[in-house]
């Protein structure tokens, strides 16, 4: 090749580069897409965030792929809080996710406002087998544009038989015997709360049991992000004042303890409480934990003004991508995971509850767990926040008032970030 | 001037490369800046100075960024030059022990960030990491909302002090041996004849390292996301993982005014430095 | 004197070398050993955290494709840079400086700074979520600091050496061939080693352009594994060895050329 007409390629190759950089906005590429119609074959990619569940649900694809032969199912799975941050620029660009879940509360809300849910409402053979009850989280504008699968209880878990041997069997319904507990706990070395605050996901679990029985109305948490609640407000001052009064409970250094430190305390028994929630039970079983589990909520106000004994989520929004080109084969996978036997498998597998109707639960786990589907439960708060900065603002000021801070300063502090992100 | 025509077709392949992949992304980063663009939707506003004005003046987030990059910054310069000098001039003298050990430091910059974080988040754990097994202390390290980035430092240190090492150790031997020799007869002490001879004459190595630490200081990216998850927590926020956490948060635009305001923070660093250097060696 | 210059080495050298001792040690060890005696020697060493990280994890395929990238990568990079760095070297007055300081400049720019209209003009010429978009971008994002190296060395080749050839008529790209390649092996031979362990290490772009995990390069694949094994330390450190020991191995032998490119190349950061 000669210089000149190297020279020209280049040129050209420069100049076609320079017409796909005309500036911001514009993104014209559509994909043919086939629909719910489409065939049930080609490389189907699923994505999530449930890396615990990866094994039980390579065997739920097995008896798909044997159902449906030309189809091959790809896990694509990144940790929840990059997930949660990322998945829709991912899902967005096609190469992953034709079935996909998301979070319930911000993340729903933005794919779905960006188009990205393919709408489920008229696949009634699909949408039926699910509790209509729980299944709220998926809808938007009156559509069903996905579909709740784990039903799970974001509250702590408890190492029963620890406590029962402290005589800690019917546990505390009020702050004052709540802090007792710990404080015999503390008492017979055992690390009251394993807690992982250096974990931002995990950590602010434990603000919704905080706040169940302290805000003022349901909804409160959503309307940080419209001004009408302030994190300066006198109700979340105390909720932070309380976060302070469990500053001896927790391990020590628990603002700096991530995720597996917190389970493997324990798991080892060294912990009572694990305060993050029910969808930790399988890892902590794998560590090794022989011992029943429970669920058990701080009740932060006296016993006659509780309204909650806890706190459950329908999340794992099930979706299909409406720029896939593979939604025929999508919608076979969730009809298989909608199947009350399937669904079954992920439930006891995963010691997780689904929404699922008439699923028969064998998990011991999940067993001990079952009494709380009928309690008294809020839906959980904290997937309100609709703005990732905002929830950040609420939830840091609790690691930092557990680390030290003085409450009404991190309350400032929050609230000034919210003014400013909202 | 006489010189062969053809040599200016030399950079020209590069020349187009960089100039539409680099220089060209570059300044439209600059026109981002000034729109609300996020990302996605066909349409956007142009907003002027808008973004730059909220960096500025009403973004908490981003000035927290700022002051832990700051922070950070002083604590690796600093700590990082130090033991690099004090480990060259442990090492100047050439042994098949002091070759070993100049392998030996240098290791760690070889590995990657992400498995350098690895390995630390395991030293930093407070329940059963190496830190606190080894020294008795319940410290909860980046737990501790005022420390934290400077653990973060520690480990920035522990992965680049061989690297800043090497150079001063070209430096020292560059100095001539007579001049040692000549301050022993005058009865230098071992002080002495570092503050004398050695300190003022590595003072090009200094420039290089501050500077090439500055840069690596700013870039720490990687090593954040490694240790403090993605996105970081307010203690351990730097620069750029803010500018990619408002990225991933679908605010392309406003992200794009933050980047141009970390690349005046840079610029503005590295001048005040050389300046510093220059007084630090007179 | 000499004992405390020693201690104070060995002392040092502990602190570099206890924590990587402890990452290899656990990677053979299952969790509760590694939390009960993270020093001690593995009671039980079992292989199985590697069969699960190659086999399960497929990081044989991410290995390849971190070497593909690398392989490609590299020698466009030392090819562009050095055909400019001979330019820069040999062009006179102000030519030669225009060309050097047009990619100079390019050294204070931050990644940060560029990475948005770039993940934009991938995405729209089909590039983003590819290997070959990730070697085009670690070519160019690395031509400032590679021209850089190679015209501060090639400025220093004597002029003699290229009028004698020039006497013998050879043209500029004989010139380059026969005069400024060979003479600046040291330097070419230290640039792609910095180079090699740039693009080798580099998490940024892979998480910016890279959604299929199909695709994914080592740094990527280690901060996922972060995310799928929550609980799993011995297994987060047995990705750490793999994604370690080709470096590791390479700087063993060639130890001299990695400390020099490496530092030639700190300019980079």
């Amino acid at each position: 090749m000669s210089n000149l007409s190297r020279r020209t390629l280049l040129f050209a190759a420069a100049g076609s580069a320079l017409a796909a950089c005309a500036g911001p906005g514009g993104d014209a590429d559509e994909k043919t897409v086939t629909g719910f119609d489409g065939p049930v074959e080609g490389q189907l990619s699923f994505a999530h965030w449930r890396a615990e569940d990866k094994d039980v649900l390579e065997q739920i694809v097995a008896s798909f792929v044997q159902k449906n032969p030309k189809v091959t199912v790809r896990q694509d799975i990144s940790p929840s809080n990059d997930y949660q941050s990322t998945a829709l620029q991912k899902i967005r660009g096609g190469s992953v996710g034709d079935a996909f879940t998301a979070f319930r509360g911000a993340q729903f809300t933005q794919i779905a406002s960006v188009g990205v849910f393919a709408d489920l409402s008229t696949q009634s053979d699909l949408v039926g087998k699910f509790d209509p009850k729980l299944i709220a989280a998926g809808t938007s504008e009156s559509k069903q544009l996905g579909l709740p699968y784990q039903l799970v209880f974001n509250m702590p878990v408890t190492n029963v038989d620890l406590l029962a041997k402290y005589g800690y069997t019917d546990l505390p319904k009020d702050w004052d015997g709540f802090l007792g507990m710990l404080d015999g706990l503390k008492a017979k070395d055992v690390t009251p709360i394993a807690w992982p605050g250096g974990d931002a996901a995990n950590a602010g679990q434990l603000l919704n049991t905080m706040v169940m029985n302290n805000i003022p109305s349901d909804d409160a948490l959503g309307k940080f992000e419209t001004g009408e609640v302030k994190a300066t407000d006198e109700w979340f001052v105390h909720t932070l004042k309380q976060y302070a009064q469990l500053r001896p409970y927790v391990q020590s250094g628990a603002n700096g303890t991530g995720s597996e430190a917190a389970q493997q305390l324990f798991a080892t028994q060294k912990a009572a409480l694990l305060a993050t929630g029910s969808f930790m039970a399988g890892a902590v079983r794998k560590l090794g934990a022989k011992f029943p589990l429970g669920l058990y909520a701080p009740i932060t106000t006296t016993a006659d003004k509780a309204k909650y004994e806890g706190v459950f989520n329908a999340t794992f929004i099930l979706g299909i991508n409406a720029k896939s080109s593979k939604q025929g084969a999508a919608l076979a996978w969730l009809k298989h995971l909608a199947d009350p036997a399937v669904a079954g498998v992920y439930a006891n597998g995963t010691s997780q509850h689904v929404t699922v109707k008439d699923v028969e639960y064998t998990n011991e786990d999940l067993k001990s767990f079952a009494p709380w589907l009928t309690r008294k439960t809020l839906l959980a708060p904290r997937f309100q926040f609709n703005n990732l900065d905002v929830r950040s603002a609420v939830e840091n000021a609790t690691v930092q008032v557990v680390g030290g801070t003085d409450p009404a300063k991190a309350a400032e502090a929050a609230q000034r970030v919210i003014d400013q992100k909202r | 001037m006489r010189f062969s025509k053809s040599l200016l077709l030399f950079p020209v392949p590069a020349l187009a490369l960089y100039g539409t992949f680099f220089v060209l992304p570059a300044v439209q980063g600059l026109q981002y800046s000034t729109t609300d663009w996020d990302g996605f939707s066909p349409s956007f506003h142009n907003v002027g100075l808008d973004n730059f004005r909220e960096v500025a003046t009403a973004d908490d987030l981003f000035r927290n960024a700022l002051g832990n990059n700051l922070k950070f910054l002083l604590a690796v310069v600093i700590g990082q030059t130090v033991l690099a000098l004090f480990l060259a001039v442990l090492l100047a003298a050439r042994s098949r022990g002091s070759t070993w050990l100049r392998g030996l430091f240098f290791l760690p910059t070889i590995l990657s960030s992400v498995s350098v974080a690895f390995v630390w988040r395991f030293v930093y754990d407070p329940n059963f990491g190496l830190a606190n097994r080894l020294t008795g202390l319940h410290e909860s390290y980046l737990g501790d909302e005022k420390k934290a980035i400077f653990f973060v430092a520690i480990t920035q240190i522990w992965f680049h002090a061989g690297q800043m090492m090497i150079i001063y150790l070209a430096g020292i031997n560059q100095i001539p041996p007579e001049l040692y020799e000549a301050a022993r007869t005058d009865g230098a002490n071992r002080w002495q004849q570092f503050r004398h001879i050695t300190w003022p004459l590595v003072a090009p190595a200094t420039t290089l390292v501050v500077a090439y630490t500055t840069i690596q200081s700013f870039k720490a990216f990687d090593l954040i996301l490694g240790l403090g998850g993605n996105p970081p927590r307010g203690a351990l926020d730097i620069l750029s993982t803010r500018i990619y956490t408002t990225f991933a948060n679908n605010q392309l635009g406003y992200a794009a005014a933050e980047s141009v305001v970390f690349m005046l923070a840079i610029a503005a660093v590295t001048v005040a430095q050389n300046r510093a250097t220059r007084l630090a060696h007179r | 004197m000499r004992i405390g210059r020693r201690a104070l080495l060995g002392f040092y050298a502990l602190i570099v070398i206890v924590p990587l001792l402890v990452v290899v040690g656990g990677s053979v060890k299952t969790t509760q050993q590694l939390f009960a005696s993270p020093f001690g020697l593995p009671t039980h060493p079992t292989l199985d955290n590697y069969d699960t990280v190659l086999r399960q994890q497929n990081l044989l395929r991410v290995l390849g494709n971190s070497i593909t990238v690398v392989a490609v990568s590299v020698p466009a990079t030392l090819i562009l840079a050095s055909l400019t760095a001979y330019a820069a070297a040999r062009l006179p007055g102000w030519w030669g400086h225009a060309v050097f300081g047009i990619f100079a400049a390019g050294l204070a720019v931050p990644a940060q700074a560029m990475m948005i209209p770039q993940y934009v003009q991938f995405d729209r010429l089909g590039l983003r979520d590819s290997l070959t978009g990730l070697m085009l971008i670690n070519v160019v994002v690395t031509l400032p600091v590679a021209v850089f190296i190679l015209t501060g060395f090639m400025r220093t080749l004597p002029r003699e050496l290229y009028e004698a050839a020039e006497l013998d008529g050879a043209g500029a790209w004989t010139m380059f061939r026969k005069v400024a390649v060979p003479l600046s092996y040291p330097s070419l031979a230290a640039t792609s080693i910095f180079l090699v362990v740039m693009h080798w290490n580099d998490l940024l772009y892979p998480l910016l352009f890279i959604d299929d995990p199909a695709k994914r390069t080592l740094p990527l694949a280690l901060l996922d594994f972060q995310g799928e094994y929550l609980t799993d330390y011995p297994l987060l450190f047995t990705g750490v060895v793999v994604a370690s020991v080709p470096m590791v191995l390479a700087y063993a032998f060639l130890q001299r050329h990695f400390v020099a490119g490496i530092t030639a190349g700190s300019i980079k950061g």
